[in-house]
């Protein structure tokens, strides 16, 4: 498979927070979550690739090409949906659609128009009176109407309703279907990757800590509980993460097979990202 | 895609922009009513700097409202230097759309002066020197920290243009007259883009190096 984005030892500072050599690629055809908690470095590391702030250090390639020298033909390539607040909110639709629709070379009016209708957005409708959830299928109109070949979203589920999110979903997913294409979101709501993600990364204090495929992740990780007297050192080394109590612990782990031969008693379950997500935090503190 | 982003400003300040269009046409009127002795041309200048400034101020305080609207539209294919170079074309537009206004007053009723080279070229320096100074700071700093020079600008021009036509009255006896009037035209016109281009290329450095998130 291609390789749609490439960061490559990327590094930026902020007073006390720094991203701290970021390397990753996502390959075509993969919706990959980018997870990580509030702080963590999501929205750092996004503004980096789009070249919204400068990085002192790391190479960003996108389809092949590089970010600093390609960027006018990268970003003609490249959709990009960020929070509700990047509009100007007395503009209707249609002067805002105005505004960015000459920047690419292949904007599509029709595309646009269809998106309006399917999202049934009224393009003379004011933006302030818009709901959270309209604004953001107005901002992923706006981001598929240029033929992108990447979507780049920073936490576009954040603040919605279950059913739009799960709307906003199902567009991903149709988008994907035509090929050639990825999506690149970050996200705290984990819920929303354990329904289409293929891939995950993540990151925690300015630092990736596991990139996988979703499936693999969930395969490999297992929720363990037991009897906290059985718990020895050696075997809780095995954890990634573990809460002991009088009554017994809970915890993360993918050596399942090894704790299992020294605690035979023990109740696997299968883990969520999110618990496999605060294990990998809990685990790093 | 520049006159994109410079329409842009436009639509951002559309409200404000007709009251302050009718202000510039009511400015050179009320200078003529009150205080003959300055002259209309002291109303054009003075309808100019109010236009052009609080117009831009309230493109500044739209943009400082909205932030991301920045981002978005430099993580579009849109070069950062367009994004500095509408915010002066957007000002000679608003210096142009005044010019027409004062044009089409002094037409109606010539009583209120001429609109001659001497004035568009002077008017097109001041209004160099005043953006060509401004903008690179404001691009610096932000709106919340510059929004201070808007009002000294605003306050103190009432004040300063009077005393700098006295000034340059007396200065044309002595210098101004010994030069051809075209050269002088020429002079004018390089100074004021020079001014201009100077003050765009240390704005979009400083855009360039900016943190849009």
């Amino acid at each position: 498979m291609n390789k749609i984005l490439e960061v490559h030892r990327l590094n930026r500072s902020y007073g006390n927070f720094s991203l701290k050599d970021i390397s990753f690629s996502i390959p075509e055809d993969c919706i990959t979550g980018f997870i990580g908690v509030n702080g963590a470095g999501k929205t750092t590391t996004l503004n980096s690739i789009l070249g919204l702030i400068k990085r002192e250090s790391g190479n960003i390639k996108l389809f092949g090409l590089d970010m600093q020298t390609h960027e006018k033909e990268i970003k003609n390539r490249i959709g990009v949906v960020f929070d509700d607040s990047c509009f100007y909110d007395e503009l209707s639709m249609s002067e805002m659609k105005d505004i960015i629709a000459p920047a690419y070379t292949s904007w599509c009016e029709d595309d646009y128009k269809g998106y309006m209708r399917r999202f049934s957005l009224n393009p003379k409708q004011k933006i302030n009176t818009l709901s959270k959830g309209m604004r953001m299928k107005y901002a992923l109109a706006l981001a598929l109407s240029h033929k992108a070949e990447l979507l780049i979203m920073d936490e576009p589920t954040s603040g919605l309703d279950p059913l739009i999110r799960s709307q906003l979903l199902e567009i991903l997913t149709d988008y994907m279907k035509e090929g050639g294409k990825g999506v690149f979101f970050s996200t705290h709501i984990t819920s929303d990757l354990d329904k289409i993600a293929d891939m995950l990364i993540m990151i925690d204090h300015g630092k990736i800590v596991l990139q996988e495929e979703r499936d693999t992740l969930l395969d490999n990780y297992r929720i363990v509980k037991g009897d906290t007297r059985k718990l020895k050192s050696e075997i809780k080394n095995l954890f990634l993460s573990i809460d002991t109590t009088d009554f017994g612990f809970t915890g993360i782990s993918n050596q399942i097979s090894e704790i299992q031969s020294h605690v035979p008693d023990i109740v696997i379950e299968r883990a969520t990202i999110e618990d496999i997500m605060l294990a990998h935090i809990k685990g790093g503190e | 895609m520049l006159l994109h982003l410079i329409k842009k400003d436009f639509l951002i300040a559309k409200k404000y922009l007709l009251i302050m269009l009718l202000i510039s046409v009511f400015i050179p009127i009320f200078v003529i009513w009150y205080v003959p002795e300055l002259g209309a041309e002291i109303g054009f200048v003075l309808s100019v700097i109010f236009t052009v400034f609080m117009i831009l101020q309230q493109v500044s305080i739209k943009e400082y409202q909205y932030p991301k609207v920045s981002a978005l539209l430099c993580s579009a294919p849109y070069p950062r230097k367009f994004l500095v170079l509408s915010k002066y074309g957007f000002c000679i537009g608003i210096y142009f759309l005044c010019s027409l206004i004062y044009l089409i007053e002094i037409t109606l009723f010539p009583m209120y002066g001429k609109l001659s080279i001497n004035l568009v070229l002077g008017m097109f320096l001041i209004l160099s020197v005043f953006i060509g100074v401004f903008l690179p700071i404001q691009f610096k700093y932000g709106y919340a920290k510059t929004k201070f020079i808007f009002m000294i600008v605003i306050m103190t021009s009432p004040i300063l243009f009077p005393q700098l036509i006295k000034l340059d009255k007396g200065l044309s006896l002595n210098i101004v007259n010994t030069i051809s009037p075209v050269f002088l035209y020429v002079i004018v016109a390089l100074i004021s883009i020079s001014i201009l281009m100077i003050s765009a290329l240390i704005s979009i450095k400083i855009f360039e190096d900016k943190d849009l998130a």
